[in-house]
């Protein structure tokens, strides 16, 4: 097949084995690669039972089938393996270019099964695939390891690696790679931390040959032009997501107070505009990107100084208006310590706000915390909690468990309090202002979530999209953000594409939103790239499959309807203040749209036999009782 | 020869993105590889990125450097590499001060940049161009860029630490 290196790694932790196996084409057409193919492989060899942080769990890290195109965003990878913070399946994503490095090294997917007694690292150097000595480079963070590994094997090398929070298995461990760029959700910095890989170094000097060598060039320049094109762009290039806090507080959705509310006063404070304004030093890009929508930035003095990556929209939300901080500079710095340790700053912020609202409520006090005061907003504890978490350290210790394990701890009503689902925090949307994320929240394979839909089309007048997308006769409720009706509908689509997106290993900007391209364009690139013939039709069912086999993982391990609920102050209490004032998530309402749409039942949320025959799985769900 | 011209980049303009490597190695050798890209896209921190090129010198120490005379300067001011003259000895590829010319693995020749302008119209930022040295004086009155490439000067033309 073109457009691909045609190997996978297999990393043997425990004997210390390396093994490279052909790519199975077979598994290719029907799940891609990527989250696709990861999905498969996982299924098939981590079984219920399996502890996440024991060396049964199997870690995957694949590059998509597009990574290293010339697709715009064609930047990206994907880990996944049974995930130590929800206990189900955990998938993450992230840009850089050590994706297409491990392509240029002639790898599309490194495996690790099994785990190592003393810490080892994976250095790659095109067919020289070696496990070496970690020793010196545990217990150094991120950039540390990045400048050592560098110096060591060559300034060109891209890198791969935990921090002390994966080593010291924090629940909410990011996997970082080239230095500021995260694989962030579902914990699986722990899994890499557990198997006690510290990192992988790659350096490839091959090329990726392509199906259409004659056309190829003349498709990009197209695809060139309209994402440049798109009003979006330009936008995006001046402030990545960061302006998203000004749009989000315009609509109510920006998560505050622990999510109270979904309006914060000091807004403005932590806003794109004020990162701009004195932060901000250029915006910087990813393999192939044309987006451009990482920032880097610099704060000059005082106890926050640092420079390098800049927060993305979720951990100013996170680290900011959810824990009440409108000191920008502190979220700026928390961001930054959060990349060197190496976690994720959602799921940081969402259980430091969940701490914060126990201590407001009285449920936990100075006792608990070792005298730190966590009032709201109290920045400089904010950040003091984020080295505390990464080192497990005092109060640390319990939050580095994420706030539902913590709460199970602490008891005393504290449950309340956690904005979860399936054991992961939720991510900055405040749902009672965007119906669809709290759908998409509650039916996301990995927990809490709002990309494995990213059902982004009734956030900001994208009707002629969904007009061309679904139908006119969706409109206008598709496109109202408070109207729960065809949520369902949409959150299931937009579900089919994203793992298929994911698993081609493009971004979400540019293909979802702003939604410039869709299925034809991908079908036509896999194409002139791969040389594949997929219609469509095709890569829908595709997505379908992936989407279908994550829900079987869960199911097998005893995931249902129940599990598919988030906090009752979204489904009970109304908005207390701002656009969505008076509202409420009526998520069983769309969950049953869903569930129909899905194929699946409405009283348990498992596949009927029927829709997983239609998506062909049968294989996959012998031995689990489904319903006919 | 004030006219030679080559083409340049902007550090604090570049996003690092490589668009310009991925054009050069599919424009001439229907890959996507850096390997066998004539320009070489560098990010150091803080916060630069640098796209590098042939500066196509006025001395060019490359085509002296040659023992099968393969590299040569066209009329037009370009140097080029005559391929069936290049045996890939690589006496060309230590002579370049800016560490700009590279071996093709495939084909064992040398390839260095010849000003054709694909990248330069592909950039979605506009952060290179085709000029010259007295052009590049102008465009950097200031003399921001001529600092900023030589403070990085050791690591931008580092051979070693390209291989």
């Amino acid at each position: 097949m073109k457009g691909v290196a045609g190997t996978i790694l297999w990393a043997d932790m425990t004997n210390r084995g390396i093994e490279k196996k052909p790519i199975d084409e077979e598994l290719v057409k029907k799940y891609l690669l990527g989250a696709g193919f990861l999905s498969k492989v996982i299924y098939d060899m981590v079984p219920p039972g399996t502890d996440p942080l024991s060396s049964e769990n199997v870690l995957g890290i694949a590059t998509g089938l597009l990574t290293a195109s010339m697709f715009p965003q064609a930047s990206r990878h994907v880990v996944a393996a049974l995930s130590p913070l929800t206990d189900v399946w955990g998938e993450s994503h992230a840009a850089g270019f050590w994706g297409p490095e491990l392509k240029f090294a002639g790898y599309d997917a490194v495996m690790f099964t099994g785990a190592s007694e003393k810490p080892l690292y994976l250095n790659i150097a095109d067919d020289n695939v070696e496990l070496l000595d970690a020793e010196g480079l545990w217990g150094k963070d991120v950039f540390e390891t990045d400048d050592i590994l560098r110096e060591r094997h060559g300034k060109e090398c891209r890198t791969l690696a935990i921090g002390q929070a994966g080593e010291n298995l924090v629940r909410f461990a990011a996997i970082m790679n080239d230095r500021d760029r995260a694989s962030a959700r579902s914990g699986l910095g722990a899994v890499m931390g557990s198997k006690k890989i510290k990192a992988i170094c790659v350096r490839g000097t091959g090329k990726i040959e392509v199906a259409d060598e004659k056309n190829y060039l003349s498709h990009m320049d197209e695809f060139y032009r309209r994402m440049l094109a798109n009003p979006f762009t330009p936008g995006r290039a001046k402030y990545g997501t960061t302006s998203l806090v000004e749009l989000m507080q315009h609509i109510g959705r920006l998560p505050s107070y622990n999510m109270k509310q979904g309006v914060f006063e000091g807004y403005e404070k932590i806003s794109g505009d004020a990162i701009n304004a004195q932060y901000f030093v250029k915006p910087r890009a990813d393999f192939s990107c044309l987006q451009r929508c990482a920032r880097y930035t610099k704060v000059s003095s005082g106890p926050y100084a640092y420079e390098g990556g800049a927060p993305e929209f979720e951990t100013q939300s996170s680290m900011g208006s959810r824990c009440g901080s409108d000191n920008l500079e502190s979220v700026l710095y928390g961001h930054h310590l959060s990349n060197q340790y190496g976690m994720d700053t959602i799921s940081l912020g969402g259980t430091i706000s969940w701490a914060m609202e126990c201590w407001d409520e009285g449920l936990i006090t100075a006792e608990d915390t070792g005298g730190l005061e966590l009032n709201w907003g109290n920045h400089e504890v904010i950040v003091k909690l984020t080295k505390m978490i990464a080192a497990r350290e005092g109060f640390g210790d319990l939050l580095a468990e994420g706030s539902f394990r913590a709460a199970q701890k602490i008891g005393r009503g504290t449950e309340k309090f956690v904005m979860h689902v399936k054991k992961q925090e939720f991510a900055g949307q405040e749902p009672r202002a965007q119906k669809s994320m709290g759908l998409a929240a509650a039916t996301a394979a990995r927990g809490a979530d709002h990309l494995y839909a990213f059902p982004v089309l009734d956030e900001a007048g994208f009707d002629e999209d969904i007009k061309k997308r679904f139908g006119e006769e969706y409109l206008p409720e598709m496109a109202d953000r408070l109207n729960p009706t065809y949520k369902g509908i949409m959150v299931k689509e937009c579900e089919d594409y994203m793992v298929m997106i994911e698993s081609v290993g493009l971004c979400k900007y540019g293909t979802q939103i702003p939604p410039e391209f869709f299925y034809d364009d991908i079908a036509l690139t896999l194409k002139i790239h791969n040389g594949l013939d997929l219609t469509r039709d095709d890569l829908q069912l595709i997505g379908e499959r992936i989407v279908n086999l994550n829900r079987l993982f869960n199911v097998r391990l005893g995931i249902s309807r129940k599990d598919d609920q988030i906090p009752k102050r979204l489904t009970d209490e109304p908005a207390p203040l701002g656009p969505p004032k008076g509202q409420v998530v009526e998520l069983n309402q769309m969950l049953d749209e869903y569930y129909e749409q899905r194929g699946w039942d409405l009283e348990t949320g498992l596949p009927f036999m029927e829709t997983i025959r239609r998506v062909g799985l049968e294989e996959e769900a012998k031995g689990i009782a489904l319903p006919q | 020869m004030s006219e030679l011209k080559f083409v340049f980049g902007d550090p604090d303009t570049c996003t690092g993105c490589m668009i310009c490597v991925n054009v050069c190695s599919m424009y001439y050798f229907k890959v996507i590889s850096p390997a066998r890209s004539k320009v070489r896209v560098i990010r150091i921190e803080p916060g630069l990125d640098f796209p590098l090129f042939c500066r196509n010198c006025e001395d060019a120490p490359c085509i002296n450097a040659c023992p099968e005379k393969a590299l040569s300067r066209t009329s037009k001011g370009i140097v080029i590499v005559n391929n069936r003259k290049c045996v890939g000895n690589g006496a060309c590829v230590i002579a370049c001060p800016y560490n700009a010319i590279t071996i093709n693995p495939d084909t064992g020749k040398a390839i260095k940049c010849i000003q054709c302008g694909q990248c330069v119209k592909r950039c979605p930022v506009d952060a290179i161009w085709t000029t010259t040295e007295e052009g590049l004086k102008k465009k950097d009155s200031d003399g921001r860029l001529a600092r900023i490439y030589d403070e990085q000067k050791s690591e931008l033309y580092n051979k070693e630490a390209s291989k």
